[in-house]
This record gives structure tokens, sequence and C-alpha cells, in this order.
């Protein structure tokens, strides 16, 4: 790295260097014999390591690196408080490990079953950060806020060291046996044996339980989901005879109509979803019209152009009203007998614009509802929207339940008919609506094996617990949608002594071979046929395991023949809703129960990136409450955090409300995923348990039915720690938005940017670069993703509910949401703010020791070990930005979250330094990226490409809406997007001069009366 | 200094009144007086003893001047020279920022100067021994001292003189320094 | 007053005049021995039961505050109510309110002394103490609001190993650590100077031994010789001439943390008169209040009579006045200047979440400084006693209103917040007044607090006037 060393002679001033010279050529450039000890960090042995110091090293020990040491030792006096590290030196070293520089691997997200292709960073041997695979063309290089957190689950000091046979340790031996043997005389019995397993995308995975069915006559395998989309999939079946979920193509959609369906936050695909809203949503003539109707805003319906807030059981009758009114077949006369909080005339309005968009219109419902479903499928039927905007073939895989099957699996289990369970990547006891009459039915099981990887709600009561591995220790493979192949690779070898639950099943069918073996045999015999580009199969598999994916042709079906009746069931939809749901009355609400963006269905509950991601829309972190319509908690009296009673279905809660504007006054809302009892320390007891709300209805289908609820106060007071407590923008231009039409005449509309007055002072010379950010407010869905993977990135510290609740979360980047308009139906904007690395900073004025100060490249500096805390930037910073360390929290028993055990600091980010008690930190616009770049730049020798540096954030951002980049390079799409007309800076009446801009937000509707 | 014992003509008063006159009528006989001591300031003495203007002003201006000198050049050079940084876009030499610092070591130093000088040219150091010519010239007595020397009548007629204008009593001292 | 047209230098030389002064500033004519019996008393004789009353008080309240501030330095900030947004809220209000306190001591020792007002020399050793006291505790405060603070000797421009490492000259924090040094320091020499001719008094009427050994060093052989005089008095007046723009300076210095930033509420040119007015006012309120305790206490009402309360009484009203005053233009320029997120803060000021504190501040500084209109409650120690607490209430609340109001309502509403105070941040403060009433009572216990030679000066001057 040092540039003396380049072309120099090279002189050997030891024995030792010479001997070296031989056979290990990058110690040459060493300047030291002995390597510098902190290199020798291990991914083996890294267990006992603590982090080690920020050091940007890239290669052999140099004096740089020397002094770079002096430097952190001397931060980590006054940063770091000296802790102590272990380092354990190789043994043998490793090839392709060169200390210091990170090594990728291509793998497939384990955090939901949509499966998106990722790409997982390790530094010596640890992984510490995902990001999207951009060649992936199927989820678009992005990632959810899920996503970036499943590698601190990696480190979850919860899970298990060991399986356990009765909730005690026992070795694999043992248990093998004793399952086996078990398995032996149930088989000999001709017992029943079943696998109740989360949905599997994998293709090899299912071929094992493929051969288990052929060896074992009683065996069975179901698919069980809490959040189901059976009813899609009946729908399907009922009208083309094919059970399939589609594959959603919302970029091919010019008009988008949602019901209850939130596809930019939890459901089904967000990251792929979201990639391919935000393509379709680009401001201009082609940009897709989407309008939402559901009963609690949701990250989707915050997006949407026009947003009709509704109760859940009018969905099916509006569903009903559009198909009456596109189908021209079976058109009858709509009664329009209930409150559907819009107009008939916009009803048609809609309908109108649907038919003039055949072909390219989507309409998407994530009602459980067979016959709602039903009548949509059909209205995209009608619209000729089914292999445009929605595909039967290829279609989804990501979510499989089969909840009839799960209703008679619980039935036979209380009657004693099932001998052998096995549960896989399934928590029932915690998200099964009825989970007494699991349990009870487990108690009556033979042998029951769980492959949790800790002691969950439903391991706790098994016979057999055999840890399955982290996704990032594992070998695998996916296939979310047909054709759409992707492996999962090892990235770190196990940290504990856990089992891929695919070898326990190949174990227990008496396989020799391993699952890694298996997986290469089996693509060797399915997948590797299915494309031509590669003739040998190890070239191929090595390319695929590079790549991460694979795209295989998929044979296209003909466009699928409707058949079934549609009217009837259709009717039903209309008349089968209960009558008391058609109004809501003073104390008797609907329900609706709903996934959030964090924790979605709640298995990563024990995450506390995830617990404390503040809600998108909500703004709550550590729990939510029951979102209720402000006019209503008004008439009711209650205010943010009153504790209520929510009673309903037979099934009583309590928790604190939260008034939410856009949320229809007959109905509350209820998130789920919350209320874990076996999740860990972390997730236990965060939040109230709603699955119980749920249930099987009248068509065996697993979900939230129409269900009234009675609130009651119970004055006792649990305030939500939300980041966010002001909604309004009081009249101030922040957020700055145009709608589709204005922005076609005028680009600039609606930015009136006001003109910020000339410097005093002159220009300081800018440096070979001048970094900057820019933001596309009109892409950005709010989703959070950047928040977690800023969060990874930066070593930014979760401090705890009551902390947020104080106003100190530490996030370095926040999405801002603003409400605007009435509290019953607001628009939403978001606004992710970070550091505005302002040109003329005013925090950088006012620290007295120069802690803080600018870059020649545009960068504002803070520089931790000179700061003393004095927090004057943090109140002279317009943007509050800053954030300030209140107390330690690293190696702090107090906050304790991933950094006080040497297990949770193995995800730190060596590049980063972790920061001290009482020093101000922010956004460093990912400064150790940007030298990364840097160096590898100038080891290349070629000039820095743009998109060569990316920010965390921006890599997260599924949509694409933050671009990094060189503004002095007139090239660079960041220095593209600052010379759009729509750009402006936040507060530029300041004079601040900020390295950061955004893009106005465009919407496509007509301008709203304020 | 002479070792020799000087004689002082000591005159204690009870009231700065009857100092005054004593002192306007010995200093009309020609006799030139040593100094004076009293509990509090009496005016009008200095030109009767003859006590110039005090010159601590220029110590002061001096000491100012010195200050306000360090401060600007400290500021520039650290500031300007020494390290100069981008600090919120503003240029390296913001002077119109280094008045406060400089007008405060300016008063910091004048200050400091003007007591020193004080102390050292009235010989005010920590542990001064003083042998006083009158007990209790601090606390209620105002005492005139005459050195014999310097007493150009008849040392016994001064002494008369004295105690017609009003001294309670004059004392003959001999000090030996 | 009469001789101001003569040209002469200090006011003693009025008191040299046979000019009947009115009103007499003492009370009766004093022998000059009695004077200094009456003021050397408390330095030899046992305390009474109501100086002991109050330093258990005090002293309580300080172990308090060590309590409080060894927690918070070991524990962290956090230990305080501050947040994302509100960066400062009692750390920096304690300090620009004990700051204050301390401009009314200079004022009467410097200010008054350039404007020969006698009635300041009963009172201006005791005031010139408590502005050493305030500025100690003031002084406190910077030091613990660090979030490192052991690390506070970076503020200094020292040579170091960093570069060496400069600290940021535009930085109105580094402006405060020298205004704040400076002015420690040259209010202790002139307090010093102040007690020389005292201190040598007390030598010769100590017996032999230790207490005539220690006066005797603090005296530096003073002998009250003419010479010694004169040159005296130029140097006090040197110092004083040097100690009033300093006084100004200081507090002015104190308000650019505010005024230099961009801060709507904080940003106003205003601020540097405006907090000078203020100090004085708060200044004074805690002079009366000390004065009106001790001359009670100490039994010293012949020294600090009621025509002095009403002086201090007058530029109470008078600086209650101009903040009044301060507070309107902020009002109308925030108005005129048509800036609407400096309107929104000033409304806010009036409206929001803590508008008990500001007509608390109203309450306490425009509204109960009018009472002093009246002569009868002027020259009321009963009166002046309550009044003077308010005023100190008033002042701190005004502080506590320009930092937190407008922090919690700053430019983003996504970051508007609330501050709420701890039992830590609380027990400072009280911790605080621990420290400074502690210092005032050792005080009056172990030096002169009455300024003996003026005074005898001034006894001396009254009884010819009366002859």
């Amino acid at each position: 790295m040092s540039p003396m060393t380049k072309d120099a002679t090279v002189y050997w001033k030891s024995l030792e260097e010479l001997r070296a010279e031989r056979h290990d050529s990058s110690s040459r450039r060493d300047e030291f014999v002995e390597p510098l000890p902190w290199k020798r960090t291990t991914g083996a042995r890294a267990f006992q390591a603590s982090t080690p110091p920020a050091d940007p090293a890239v290669d052999g020990a140099s004096r740089r690196d020397f002094l770079a040491l002096m430097g952190f030792s001397l931060g980590a006096a006054a940063c770091s408080r000296g802790t102590t590290q272990h380092a354990l030196p190789f043994v043998t070293a490793p090839e392709d490990l060169t200390p210091g520089v990170p090594n990728w691997y291509a793998t497939t997200c384990g955090g939901c079953s949509a499966s998106c292709s990722v790409l997982v960073k390790t530094r010596d041997g640890r992984p510490i950060k995902i990001e999207g695979n951009r060649e992936a063309p199927l989820f678009g290089g992005g990632t959810c806020a899920v996503g970036q957190a499943t590698v601190l689950s990696l480190y979850d000091g919860q899970r298990l060291r060991q399986p356990l046979w009765r909730g005690a340790p026992a070795s694999w031996q043992e248990v093998d046996e004793k399952i086996e043997s078990q398995l032996r005389t149930t088989g000999a019995a001709q017992g029943r044996i079943t696998l109740l397993s989360a949905t599997i995308t994998s293709p090899s995975t299912r071929d094992i339980i493929a051969r288990w069915s052929r060896r074992y006559a009683g065996f069975r395998h179901v698919v069980y989901e809490p959040v189901s989309y059976a009813a899609i999939r009946r729908a399907h079946q009922t009208l083309f005879k094919r059970a399939v979920l589609p594959h959603y193509r919302f970029d091919n959609a010019a008009l988008i109509v949602g019901l209850e369906a939130d596809f930019l936050g939890a459901w089904l695909s967000p990251v792929e979803f979201t990639a391919q809203y935000a393509r379709r949503r680009r401001p201009g003539r082609s940009m897709a019209h989407h309008v939402q109707f559901e009963s609690t805003l949701s990250l989707t319906g915050a997006n949407a152009d026009v947003r009709h807030a509704v109760s859940p059981s009018a969905i099916g009758h509006l569903a009903m009203a559009l198909l009456d009114r596109v189908s021209s077949a079976d058109r009858e006369p709509f009664a329009a007998d209930m409150s559907l909080a819009l107009a008939a005339s916009e009803l048609d309005a809609l309908a109108d614009r649907l038919l003039r968009h055949r072909g390219e219109s989507l309409v998407v419902c994530g009602v459980q509802d067979v016959e709602v479903q039903t009548v949509v499928t059909r209205l995209n039927h009608v619209l000729g929207n089914i292999g445009h905007t929605l595909e039967l073939s290829p279609c989804s895989f990501q979510k499989q339940g089969d909840d009839e099957e799960v209703a008679t699996l619980v039935e036979q289990m209380q009657r004693g008919d099932i001998q052998a369970l096995i549960l896989y990547g399934v928590n029932p006891a915690y998200d099964y609506p009825n989970q007494q009459a699991f349990l009870r039915g487990l108690e009556r099981v033979a042998l029951s094996v769980s492959f949790a990887d800790r002691v969950d709600e439903t391991a706790s009561h098994v016979h057999a617990v055999c840890p399955d591995h982290h996704y990032l220790e594992a070998w695998g493979d996916a296939e979310p949608v047909t054709g759409s192949f992707s492996l999962i690779q090892p990235t770190i070898a196990p940290l504990f002594e856990t089992r891929a639950a695919q070898d326990s099943l190949l174990k227990w069918l008496g396989e020799a071979q391993d699952f890694h073996a298996y997986l290469r045999s089996y693509w060797q015999r399915n997948v590797f046929p299915l494309q031509t580009g590669r003739r040998n199969f190890e070239e191929f598999w090595d390319g695929v395991l590079q790549a991460g994916f694979l795209n295989a042709p998929v044979p296209v079906a003909a466009t699928a023949a409707l058949s079934g009746p549609v009217v009837a069931t259709a009717r039903r939809a209309r008349d089968g809703q209960p009558r008391e749901l058609r109004v809501g009355t003073a104390d008797r609400f609907e329900l609706h129960a709903y996934e959030t963006v964090a924790l979605r269905d709640g298995r990563h509950a024990n995450n506390p990136w995830l617990q404390e991601l503040p809600d998108p829309i909500a703004k709550v972190t550590w729990g939510r409450g029951l979102a209720i319509a402000p006019a209503v908690a008004d008439r009711l009296d209650l205010q943010d955090g009153d504790v209520v009673t929510v009673t309903g279905g037979g099934v009583r809660v309590e928790l604190p409300i939260w008034r939410q504007p856009g949320q229809p006054s007959t109905t509350v809302s209820i998130a789920l995923g919350y209320g874990r009892t076996g999740a860990g320390p972390v997730g236990n007891g965060v939040g109230t348990n709603a699955w119980r709300f749920l249930g099987h209805g009248a068509d065996g289908l697993l979900g939230l039915h129409p269900t009234v609820v009675a609130l009651e106060k119970t004055g006792r007071f649990a305030p939500l720690a939300a980041t966010q407590t002001h909604h309004s923008m009081e009249g101030r231009p922040l957020v700055r938005e145009a709608t589709l039409e204005e922005f076609l005449t005028d680009p600039g509309a609606g930015r009136e940017a006001p003109e910020a007055l000339p410097s005093l002072w002159a220009e300081h010379e800018p440096g070979s670069h001048t970094w900057g950010l820019t933001i596309d407010l009109s892409s950005c869905t709010g989703c959070s993703a950047c928040v977690v993977a800023c969060q990874a990135e930066n070593n930014v510290p979760v401090v705890g509910k009551e902390e947020v609740a104080r106003g100190r979360e530490m996030h370095w980047i926040r999405v801002d949401r603003y409400y605007q308009g009435p509290a019953s139906s607001p628009d939403v904007v978001f606004q992710p703010v970070m550091c505005q690395h302002c040109a003329n900073a005013p925090c950088e004025t006012v620290c007295p020791v120069l802690a803080t100060v600018h870059s020649s490249d545009g960068i504002n500096e803070q520089i931790y070990n000179r700061c003393v805390g004095t927090r004057y930037c943090e109140n002279n910073c317009p943007y509050k930005v800053r954030r300030f360390n209140w107390f330690t929290y690293a190696n702090n028993p107090r906050f304790d979250f991933n950094m006080n055990s040497p297990l949770g600091t193995m995800v730190l980010n060596p590049d980063v330094v972790v920061r001290s008690r009482g020093v101000m930190e922010k956004c460093s616009l990912c400064i150790q990226r940007i030298q990364a770049g840097k160096v590898a730049a100038r080891q290349s020798g070629d000039s820095i490409a743009d998109g060569q540096i990316q920010t965390a954030c921006q890599q997260a951002c599924p949509a694409k809406a933050i671009v990094f980049g060189d503004m002095q390079d007139p090239g660079s799409q960041a220095a593209r997007f600052r010379q759009s007309p729509r750009h402006y800076h936040l507060l530029a009446d300041l004079g601040t001069r900020p390295g950061v801009g955004y893009l106005t937000k465009i919407r496509n509707r007509e301008a709203r009366t304020r | 200094m002479t070792s020799a014992p000087r004689h002082f003509l000591v005159a204690t008063f009870s009231n700065e009144d009857a100092l005054r006159a004593a002192a306007r009528e010995v200093r009309d006989r020609g006799c030139r007086i040593h100094d004076v001591y009293t509990p509090y300031p009496v005016h009008g003495m200095d030109e009767l003893i003859g006590i110039r203007h005090s010159r601590l002003p220029v110590a002061t201006l001096v000491g100012g001047l010195a200050g306000c000198a360090t401060a600007l050049a400290m500021q520039f050079y650290m500031a300007v020279f020494d390290w100069p940084l981008n600090v919120g876009g503003k240029p390296a030499n913001s002077t119109l920022a280094f008045v406060p610092i400089t007008f405060e070591l300016t008063v910091l130093c004048a200050g400091l100067v003007t007591a020193a000088a004080f102390l050292t040219r009235s010989g005010l150091v920590p542990g001064a021994s003083t042998v006083p010519f009158a007990d209790g010239t601090t606390e209620d007595l105002f005492a005139l001292v005459l050195r014999s020397r310097d007493v150009t009548i008849d040392v016994a007629e001064a002494g008369r003189l004295l105690l017609e204008s009003g001294a309670a009593q004059v004392v003959l001292k001999d000090v030996s320094r | 007053m009469p001789g101001t047209a003569r040209r002469t230098l200090t006011p003693a030389v009025e008191c040299a005049r046979p000019v009947p002064l009115r009103p007499a500033w003492l009370e009766g004519s004093l022998a000059l021995r009695q004077i200094s019996d009456d003021i050397a008393l408390p330095l030899s004789a046992r305390p009474g039961a109501g100086w002991f009353v109050c330093i258990a008080v005090s002293l309580t309240a300080l172990a308090v505050g060590v309590a409080c501030v060894t927690y918070q330095i070991a524990t962290g900030i956090g230990t305080w109510g501050l947040n994302k947004s509100v960066g400062w809220a009692f750390d920096i209000t304690n300090f620009v309110f004990w700051i204050g306190i301390g401009h009314a001591g200079t004022l009467i020792s410097a200010i008054l002394l350039l404007f020969r007002q006698h009635w300041r020399m009963s009172i201006n050793r005791s005031a010139e103490a408590m502005t050493i006291f305030a500025v100690l505790c003031a002084a406190l405060f910077p030091l613990i609001h660090m979030g490192r603070p052991w690390l506070a000797f970076w503020m200094m421009p020292y040579p170091n190993s960093r570069g060496p490492l400069w600290v940021n000259f535009r930085s109105p924090l580094v402006w405060d650590v020298f205004a704040i040094n400076t002015y420690l320091i040259v209010s202790l020499v002139f307090w010093y100077f102040g007690m020389l001719p005292d201190f040598a008094t007390l030598r010769d009427r100590a017996g032999a031994g230790g207490k005539k050994r220690i006066y005797g060093l603090l005296s530096l052989g003073w002998d009250g010789s003419q010479r010694t005089w004169s040159r005296y008095e130029t140097a006090c007046l040197l110092l004083a001439g040097l100690a009033t723009p300093l006084v100004i300076s200081v507090h002015s210095i104190v308000s650019m943390d505010f005024a230099t930033s961009i801060l709507p509420g904080w940003h106003a040119t205003i601020f540097p008169p405006y907090f000078v007015a203020g100090a004085v006012y708060s200044g004074f309120g805690m002079v009366m209040l000390l004065l009106i305790i001790t001359r009670r206490v100490m039994h010293l009402q012949r020294y600090i009579t009621l025509a002095h309360l009403d002086r201090m009484a007058k530029i109470t009203l008078l600086t209650g006045s101009l903040v009044a005053f301060s507070y309107a233009s902020e009002w109308f320029m925030a108005w005129y200047g048509g800036n609407a997120d400096e309107r929104f803060v000033f409304v806010n000021r009036a409206t929001g979440r803590y508008a008990w504190a500001f007509w608390t501040m109203v309450a306490c500084n425009v509204v109960i400084p009018q009472c002093l209109w009246l002569r009868r409650v002027r020259t009321s120690p009963a009166a002046l006693l309550p009044i003077a607490i308010l005023i100190n209430v008033g002042m701190w609340f005004e502080r506590f209103v320009i930092i937190v109001t407008s922090l919690h309502r700053s430019y983003l509403p996504s970051s508007w917040v609330m501050y709420y105070p701890t039992s830590i941040e609380i027990g400072t403060l009280v911790g605080s007044f621990g420290l400074f009433f502690t210092c005032f009572l050792l005080f009056i216990r172990l030096l002169p607090m009455i300024a003996t030679w003026e005074i005898k000066g001034l006894a001396a001057a009254q009884a010819r006037g009366r002859s």
C-alpha cells in the first residue's frame, strides 16, 4: 500500500526476510518480520477475539500500519477504554485470506422465505455485513431491514450450543440413536410421521423430504405458515385448476390497486416488489399510478398516490364492486349498502382507469379469504393481466402454507394419531392461534423433534432439539420463483455444535451422504441440465457458487384457461360478511392484524437491531401499540400509551394504544410478531402476542377472519418509545413535492428552493474529490433498510427502550416521516436524513477542540478521540443528526445487547472504531468504504469509477433512492442528480451548503387541495 | 544605606486635620517631611511631602500592549501558520473571531503587570518586616516623621513646633537598619 | 452629587472635604478604633447560632452536589435528562446564572468606584467575595458538562504531541475559557488589593503568635506610608478601569455562546447587552439577599444601612427595566424580522409545553421588580428579601427558557423532543448553591467583610461634615 515500496529495488534486511522471499511474497512488503499482532485474528479462533481496531490497511504491515496502530492505541486509550483483546495466531495461515481485506461470498438470505440473493462480507473469517447481490435480476441488489439484521442473529447468544434430549444437553450420537430407534419402530408399525415445516424454497431439501415419503408409508409433509397465502393459491385452484402463488410483476403495471396488501413492507417478497415498484414509479410519462385500499396505514399505503382507509370487511365488497364494474360478462347491479369510505363515482372512475389499462394493471390483495381472492383473481383475469403483471408460470414458491393440513394435523395429534413429529423452522406454540390445542397434541406425540436454533416456545416442549445451522453457516439452495435458482454457502465454520436440518434428515434416513454432497448431486441431476451455458458441471457449480444464483429458462405455460364458478363465489364474497361488521359502533371495532416491517412473523424477535428499528410509519421501537384513529381516541379519551383490554373472538389481550392517523374509525389494528416468551432476553416480553386473534375459518384457511373487538380502558399507562413525536412539517418546506402533471410541464415544480445567500468567505480549495449524496424522495419508500445497514456497517450501538424514549437513539441515518392533510386520510412523506456534510458546517465552527472539521474531499469529519463532548455541535446542527454517547454502550451490562458479549461483538466492523462514552458521533459517509475504494484504485492504478464506492445505506436501498458519488465528476449519477431541476438542499436558506441533496417527491395524481 | 543609626523625629496625631496643619507648619519652616503614616489615605499630603505623580499607568499600558500582541501572535500562528484547517468553510484567518481572546489577554496582562509593578515599587512582598515609627498608625493614629538630617532647624525646636501644632506626642527615634 | 466638578481622584478626597454628605452612609459617629473593633469582631469572636445553622445547611447542600457530580462523572452524562436535540439544559443554565451573579460584585467595586459612589464602601468587599465564589460555581459547570471532563485541559492551546493540534479560536467556548479565567484572576487580585491595609490593621491588632504571623504574611509588610497610599490608590483606580470593560466583556462573550449559533431563539445580536443587564440585575438581587441576611446575623446594621439597600434596590429596578426592555425588543424583532422559524420559537415559548417557565420568568423579572418603585419597599429588608429571591429565580428561568425552549423546537420537527431534568441535575444545582454559601459563610468569619480603611475615611469625613 505504501507507494515507496512499489517499484523500488527490493533489499532484504534480515535472513528471515530473504528466506521469506521464496514462499511468501506478501511478507516481502512487510516492514516488520513479525506481523503486527491484531492482524492474526482468524475466523476459527475469532470466537475469542473481540473487535480489532479500525484500520484501513489492506495488505502486509508497513510503517503506515504501524503508525495507524499507534494512532489507534492512542484512540483506544481515549475511546475504547482499553478493552482487552485476545488475538490468537494462525497455526497455518489459510490461503485466500488476507487479514484486513474482506472476503465476499454469494449466498441466499435466510431472513424470510422470499430468499433474496445476497453477498456476505466476511472480515478475518467473520461474516459482518449482508449486502444485496447487484447481479441478481430478480431482487435488484437491495435488501430489507430484516435481511440486513440476519447477520446479527448468527451471533445470538441464545442459540443452542449442542443438541438437547428432553431439555438436557446431549451429544449428536445419542440424540441420533434415540431418534433413529424411535423412527424405526414407528416405521415398522406404519405409524404416522409428520414433518411440519415452514415454506421450503429449497428444491434439494424438498427432494430429501420426498425420499422420506418414499421410505415411510405414514410420512406426511405439512407446510405451516402463520401468515398463510393459501387463499390466493386456492383461488387459482378454483379458477385455473392450478394451486399456485402468482409471480407478481409490479414493474409491468401502469396501474396498481392494492387491497390490504403491504407488498412494499412485509407482504410476500418486499425487496423484489420494492425494486419493481421503484422501477415503474420513476417520474415520467410511464410512471405507474397506485391506489391502495387498506385498514391500517401500511408502508405501501403510505407510498400510494391515492389511499382509502376502509375496514377489513369492506375489502371484499370493494373487490366485488370493481369486478361488477369492469366485467361486462357477469355484470349485475351492485348494492352499495355499506360504507366503502368512497363514493360510487370514485369507484367508477377507478374501474374505468382499470379498463383503460387492460393488461398493464394489477390488483393485488392480501386478504386471507378464498372468496375475495377469487374475485381479485377473476378481476385480474378480466383485465387481461394474467401473464403480464402477474405470472402463473413462472410462479412463486415463497409461501406454501397449507392450512387445512395443519388443522387436520393438530386434530390428529390431539387424537394421538401422530407417532413422530419433526418441526422444521416453525414455532406453532408461539404463533399458532390455538396454541393450547397444539401443545396438548404435542404431548401425545411419541417422538417430537425440533430443528429450532434456540429453546423457543415450541422447542421447550419437544423430546429432541437438533439445532439447525444459521444460514450463514450452512449449505443449501433456493428456488423462490420458478427457474430462479440460488445457492446458500457457508461463510463461517459453525460457531456451535449445530447440524444442518438436511443433514439430520439424511442421517435419520440412513443416508451416508452429507448434505453438501447431496446438494451437488441434486444440482448435477436436476439443475445442471436446465442450462446450456456450461458443459462441465464443476465449472457450472463454481460459476453458480460465485454468482450466487442461476436463471434457468422457464417453460412458459399456455395462458391459464378460466374454469369454475365465479359469480357464485363472488356473490358470497359480497354477502358473506357478518352483518354487524358493516357499521362501526361506539366501542366496538373491527380488528385488523398485520405484520410489521421490522419483525414480520416474530422469528427475529431476539434481534436488537430489529427491535430498535423505528417502524417506518409509527416510528415506534421496542413493541407496538394498538393503532386507533385519533378522532376515536379523543372520543374515548385515550392518549398514546393508555393500556386497554382488547376483547373479541374469545380472546382478551392488554396493550397500550397508539393514535394512528389514516386509521379508519371503524377499525383498530394490532401488530403480529410480538409477545415472544421463548425468543431470548432481548425479544421476550416485548409487545403483545396477537396471533390468538387468528384462526381457521369456515374454509379451513388460517388467518384473521372478521372479528369484532371491544376496548376497555384499564387506567394503566405503558408509554411507547417513539423516535419521532411530532408529525407535521409545520408548513416548512422540508419535503418538497409536486404532482406528475406539474412535473411534466415543469420538471422543477414544487422545488420552490429559496436561494441560499452568497457566502461571506472565499471557497476553500477542493481536493481531488467532492463526495456527496443525493436522495430521490420519489423513489424512497421509507422501508428503513438503510437504517439497519448503517447500524451494521458503522457499529452503531443499540440503546434499549428507555433510552429511545428519552430521545437518545443512536442511528446515524433516520427516516423522517411527516403527515400532511387531515388525520383521517393523511398524505405521508418520507425523508432519510443523515449528516448533510455541509460545506459551511455550523457544528465545525463551534467545536472548541477541532474535533469536527472539514476534509478536502467534502466530508464533515468527526474525530472521536479528540472530542471532549461539549455537545455544542449537536445544539448548533440544524439537522439534528449528531448522536452523543450518553453512556458506555459497549461491554456495559446496563446495555445488554450485542455489544456486551464476546459473541455479539463478533459482528462489529473492524474498520470502524467502537465509540466510547462522552463523545459525539454521526454519519461519516462510510469513510472507511471511501478509503478502501481509494486504496483499491491506487493499487489498480486507475481512477475511482462511479458506483465503485457505495455507502451502506445506498447499497441496501432496494429502491435505489440513495446515490453516492463524486460531485466533481460530471458523469457520476450523483452529480447528474444534483443537476436535476428536482434537486434541492434541506434548509438551504441557512447557507450551510450541504453535500447531501434531495430530489422532489412526485405524486401521480391530481393536486390535493390543502 | 549606611549602617550608622539614623535619627527620626516622630510626631503622632489623633486626627488628620492636626496632621495636615503640622505638616504644613514644618514644611513652611523648610523641613523636608520624611513620610507620613495614616490608617486611611489622607489627601492633600502628597504635595506637602513632595510625592511625584505615580508612573503606574505606564506599566499598565505596557502590560496591555504586551498582552494584546501576544494574543494576536498566538492566534495567528496557531490558526493560520502552524495548522490551518477548514472549519465550517471559514477562512483560516478569521480575524474577527480572534478579537474576544485578544481583548481578554490584554486586560489580563495589563492587570497583572499593574499589580506586580505596584507591589515591587512599594516593596510589598510576603514576609517583609516593618518596624513602625509609631504603633497604631494602621489603627487610628496619624504619624508625621522627620529625618533629623533633613531638619534644617534645631531638632528640639522642631519638636516644640510639632507639639504646638497639635501633636499628641513627639519622640526622637534611632533606627539602625 | 457634590464635588463631582472638582478634579479629584477618589471618593476619599470627597471624604476629606468638610462637605456634609447626604445621606449619611454610617449610622451615628464612629471612632476609628471602634470601626476596626466592630469589623474585626467576627474574626475572633465565637460564631453565633445563626451562623452555625447556615453553614450546616450549606455543607449539606454541598455534600449533595459532590455526590451527584461524582456519580455523573463515573456513570456518564446520560444521568442527566439531555437527549439528541437538547444538548444543554441545567448545566449551561446554571453556568450563565452564576456568571451573572458575579457581575454585581465587580460593578459595585469597580464601576461605582469610578463613579465615586461612597455607599459602595460598606458593601464592596463582600460583593467582590460574592463575585469570586459565584465565578467558581460557574466555572464548575462547563467542566462537568463535558462528556469527558478529564480531558478539559484540551480546551487550552498548549503545545502537544498531536501535531501540535491547537484549539478552535472561532468557538465561543474557547472565548469563554479565556474570559472566565481572566475574570477570575483579575477579580481575585482586585479583592486582595482591597484587603491589604486591613490585613495590616489586623496584624497590628493581633498579639504575637500564629495569627500575627499569618496576617503579617498577607499584609506584605504594609505600613500605611503616605507614598504607598497614594500609589495604592492609583493602582486601585487602574484595576477598576480594567475590570469595568472586563465585566462587560465576560457576559457579552457568554452570550455569544448563543448569539453566534444559528439556532432560532439563540441567534440574536441583542444578546450581549441583554445578558449584561440581566447579569447585573440578578447580581444585585443576590447582593441584597446576602447583605440583608448578613447585616442581621453579623449585627452590621450601622455599616450596611437601609440607605444602602435603597440604592441597591434602585439599581435593581433600573437593570430590571433594561431586561424587560430586552424581552420586548426580542419579541419585536422576532415579529419584525419576518423569519418564520424565529417567530415560531417565540410563540412556542409563550404558548408551548414550557410556557410555565416563560411566564415564571416574566412574573419574576418584569412584574415583581415594579414593587421597587415604592420607597417603603426599597427600605424594608423584610420586603426586599423575598423580592431578591424571586429575582434570582426569574433570572435562572430566563436562561432555562432561552436554552431549552430554543433547543427542543429547532428546524426539523422530526427532532422535536421534550426535556425533563433528572434528580442528578437538580442535586448538582443545589450543590452549587451549597458551594457558594459555604464559601461566603467562611469568608465572613475569616476575612474582614467590610473595607475597614475606607470606612475609616468615610467616618472621619462624616464626623467633620457633622461638626
